[in-house]
């Protein structure tokens, strides 16, 4: 067994842009071992794991076989999971009524269900080691709603429920189990959003800015601080909690 | 001539830090590098201790200003100064003890806030972070008068961070579970091991866990404005 089964790790799943990358590069500088999953196994990934002397561990969430491998690789290189971070999501937005079925329940598969099989895949290492971290990337959306994005509130609904019926289930076991439920981020999103909507990346930028009390996106560091205070010693007193670092959008409603 | 802001170190206001959450938040924010200043009725171990009621604005305010002086500015304050009275039914709370609840809880935060604001205003930064409970968050049988007083900086606290939310001020609330503090008296009932058996993580919230949280709102919570953070190992979910 590696040097490193000392450490603690964490796996971090979508992390080939975005939140998931910051969050993996975050996890690494705090002294964590850290395998990266993300859908595509394309050099992001790769890149990511050589930079931060982690395990790329790629596969589809929603896949229970991929999830099987996936947990297997990473026992097999840093012997168990201490730290969970659910972060990989798919979002496709339309209009209740019409969006086609097969997108609808494609995101709850990925975001909510993913998660559930690869929280059961990694509690019994959890439980084996005495305890452990679960921290599950919801989103604003998962607490305000907003039109056409049905399913991902949905999704990210189920998990902020999800976190709290966790939360109560596993901290008696030592593993406590929160959320965290951003806003809007400034990531490589932003762009898709902005093709969606037909307008430029500054001008959805300035649509989003609008919806914030405070005008300020979060960066993706933002996020990840949080990520890294819940899976952290700081972190040690929160069971089933919400955070909502959105510059004041979801106004602590969840 | 002016000094920046990088040329001192970050410079914390905490009031009750001579004992419970307010010594533990002064102890981490010292050992992080920052000078604090505990304001309290008795004294405290911050670098600058400065014995002064949170119920006397006055004297608040010229505490806080002797602070700005002293350490040239004023980055975080945090409201911890309070007391609490255990196991009183509704109809026993006499009408002094809940005019004192509240004035020390909500009157005092609402000093420690009039009298920072305006050094941070004028330094376009700033942080402030009060104490609250869970109990202000889940309710409670007993003990009203800590209940609403609690119960009242969340609405004060919301209130300020949205008038401040175009600022670069940020204003939270950290509301922590039965914490293990002086104010729970040995035979409290929150100590009860039939009461902590109620609670998910099966023990009560040790100060450090809730310094920690407002460490870190204070250094990596510039996205939150108007939040509630609840260390309160799983009372209320």
């Amino acid at each position: 067994m590696a040097a490193a089964a000392c450490r603690a790790v964490a796996l971090v799943t979508g992390a080939a842009q975005g939140l998931g990358y910051a969050t993996a590069l975050r996890l690494a500088a705090d002294g964590f071992g850290v395998a990266v999953n993300d859908i595509s196994n394309d050099g992001r990934l790769a890149g990511l794991a050589d930079r931060i002397g982690g395990l790329a561990v790629p596969g589809d969430i929603a896949d229970p076989d991929a999830v099987i491998a996936m947990t297997r690789a990473v026992a097999e290189q840093f012997g168990r999971v201490d730290v969970l971070v659910a972060n990989a999501a798919a979002m496709g937005m339309g209009s209740f009524l019409t969006q086609d079925p097969k997108i609808w329940w494609r995101q709850v598969e990925v975001n909510l269900s993913g998660h559930f099989r690869l929280i059961q895949a990694v509690v019994p290492q959890m439980r084996a080691a005495g305890g452990g971290r679960i921290v599950l990337i919801a989103s604003g959306w998962g607490v305000t709603g907003h039109p056409n994005a049905t399913a991902y509130a949905a999704s990210k609904a189920g998990l902020i429920a999800l976190a709290k019926g966790l939360g109560r289930e596993l901290a008696p076991q030592g593993i406590l189990a929160n959320a965290i439920a951003p806003s809007y981020i400034d990531t490589e999103q932003l762009r898709v959003d902005a093709d969606d909507a037909g307008i430029t990346l500054d001008e959805i930028r300035q649509r989003y800015r609008e919806l914030i009390p405070t005008g300020q996106l979060a960066a993706v560091e933002d996020i990840a601080a949080a990520v890294a205070f819940l899976a952290g010693p700081g972190g040690s007193a929160f069971v089933g909690q919400i955070l909502q670092p959105g510059g004041g959008v979801t106004r602590t409603r969840a | 001539m002016t000094a920046g802001p990088e040329a001192r170190s970050p410079v914390a206001v905490i009031t009750g830090a001579a004992s419970g959450i307010g010594a533990a938040t002064a102890a981490l924010f010292g050992q992080r590098g920052w000078r604090t200043a505990g304001i309290d009725l008795r004294p405290s171990d911050a670098d600058l201790s400065l014995q002064c009621d949170v119920t006397e604005a006055a004297a608040v305010r010229s505490a806080v200003d002797a602070i700005s002086a002293r350490f040239g500015g004023i980055d975080a304050a945090v409201t911890a100064a309070g007391y609490y009275e255990e196991g009183l039914d509704i109809c026993d709370i006499t009408k002094a003890q809940w005019d004192s609840m509240l004035q020390v809880i909500l009157g005092g935060t609402v000093n420690t806030c009039a009298a920072v604001l305006p050094h941070m205003i004028a330094a376009e930064r700033g942080t402030i972070i009060a104490i609250s409970s869970e109990l202000a968050l889940g309710g409670s049988a007993t003990d009203l008068h800590y209940v609403c007083a609690k119960g009242a900086v969340l609405g004060l606290i919301k209130s300020l961070a949205a008038e401040f939310a175009a600022t670069p001020i940020r204003l939270n609330v950290v509301a922590p579970g039965p914490t293990d503090t002086p104010l729970l008296a040995p035979d409290s009932l929150w100590r009860e091991p039939g009461y902590l058996a109620t609670l998910p993580l099966g023990r009560l919230v040790r100060p450090a866990e809730v310094a920690a949280t407002v460490y870190y709102l204070a250094t990596e919570g510039s996205m939150y404005c108007g939040e509630v953070l609840s260390p309160n190992a799983g009372a209320v979910i």
